[in-house]
């Protein structure tokens, strides 16, 4: 999911970062004193899942946990991916500084989609088989769409869309499968454990 | 204040869990390694998870930028060709889904003979057929003509040779080299990461904590 640098061109990179810098605007506007761990902490783990390596199907992948930051952060994931990627990319060398933009953009904005697409199911109150499925469709469609835009990112560059974006969507079809379930569980987990959290996010 | 106590406390276990569960730290980005063996360069490419990048396009381009050659890694992600002029070499990697990586070789790893092989300047062996006339061990007994020659032709063997033999003993040290470049994350940089990361949530708590006081304070 992360491209490196030198990739794409500098129209696309600083589009990219132009739309990242919006994101990361609207979610800092939204974190309260309260939601201050919390953010750190999902950052903290979406940091530490891009080194899980997956290592079924034709390509090196690896977990983004994007979905999940999506359901429990909404906006703010675009401040929170984009701290765990740059940190990613001084420390680990994923991606890089110059592509620290349209990275974000590729990764946040399907978490902020999921979040709108499928949070009402994430509820105390709804029923659980509708609890467990958007949430795993949560956790799974980011990727997908996280998928799509990076095949799109390619796109605009010169590549040609569907190769690209069909080998990206193959190549992650495992870590959606995983990611779904992750997601789904850790929701499931909260309700039990704490439903007030997850009625103060979708109340 | 108490809502996301318990949330943390199961993250960071998470957390935790994710660190022990994955130690062979496994990461995501390509990297190129090439070498030169004669007048041969060799490259390997693989994603730092120790995947090997398959039927990627490793494109060469000169010292100025110009394009060389082109050519796709076979599946154990190895790509070689023979150096088409003396100039530093930049190896770009493209992988699929937007990975790229390069790597340099400096003109002074090229050996101008190798590459110059198939059209050997004449006054190269001529230099030789002199240094080899002038050397003190000739007996004057025998025909020089013969000898020069023979020395000649042995100076140009035995240089060959060496480069073969020593091409083929550092083989290995050379697999060595280009498995171990490009490895994953070590824990010092996960762990200095989240710190990071629990850092930067001190220093937003400390400006929104500071923030809250002086409300509080103007609502008195």
């Amino acid at each position: 999911m992360h491209i490196s640098e030198g990739v794409l061109s500098p129209a696309i990179l600083t589009g990219g970062a132009a739309l990242t810098a919006i994101g990361v605007g609207i979610g800092l506007k939204k974190i309260d004193y309260e939601e201050i761990p919390n953010t750190g902490i999902l950052t903290a783990g979406f940091f530490v899942a891009s080194l899980i390596h997956i290592p079924i199907g034709p390509a090196s992948v690896h977990l983004v946990l994007n979905g999940m930051l999506g359901l429990f952060l909404g906006w703010k994931a675009f401040p929170a991916i984009l701290v765990g990627l740059a940190l990613q990319a001084l420390l680990f060398q994923f991606g890089g500084i110059t592509t620290l933009g349209i990275n974000t953009l590729n990764m946040a904005l399907p978490a902020v989609i999921c979040y709108y697409l499928f949070g009402w199911g994430v509820k105390k109150s709804s029923d659980r088989l509708i609890f467990i499925i958007t949430a795993f469709a949560s956790g799974c469609c980011a990727v997908l769409f996280a998928g799509i835009l990076v095949g799109l990112s390619l796109y605009l560059n010169g590549d040609a869309f569907l190769p690209a974006a069909k080998l990206l969507v193959a190549a992650h079809l495992p870590v959606m499968l995983i990611e779904g379930t992750l997601t789904a569980t850790c929701a499931l987990f909260l309700r039990k454990v704490k439903p007030e959290l997850l009625e103060s996010y979708y109340g | 204040m108490g809502d996301f106590k318990l949330r943390p406390v199961f993250l960071f276990s998470l957390i935790i869990f994710v660190i022990l569960f994955d130690m062979p730290a496994f990461a995501h980005k390509v990297s190129i390694f090439a070498w030169v063996e004669g007048n041969t360069v060799y490259t390997q490419s693989k994603f730092s998870g120790g995947k090997r990048a398959k039927n990627s396009s490793v494109i060469i381009f000169d010292s100025n930028g110009n394009k060389l050659l082109e050519g796709k890694t076979n599946e154990n992600g190895e790509f070689s060709f023979r150096i088409p002029k003396k100039t530093a070499l930049k190896v770009v990697l493209k992988a699929s889904m937007g990975h790229m990586a390069e790597w340099t070789i400096p003109v002074e790893e090229i050996d101008p003979d190798a590459v110059s092989n198939n059209s050997k300047p004449e006054s190269d062996i001529k230099n030789s057929y002199e240094t080899s006339s002038r050397s003190p061990t000739i007996n004057s007994g025998t025909d020089l003509s013969a000898l020069s020659e023979f020395h000649g032709i042995s100076r140009q063997e035995i240089k060959k040779l060496i480069d073969e033999s020593l091409d083929r003993k550092l083989s290995p040290i050379m697999n060595i080299l280009a498995d171990s470049y490009g490895g994953g994350p070590s824990l010092t940089e996960i762990i200095g990461g989240i710190g990071y990361i629990f850092g930067l949530v001190g220093v937003a708590m400390y400006f929104t904590s500071r923030k809250k006081k002086k409300y509080r304070l103007s609502d008195k």
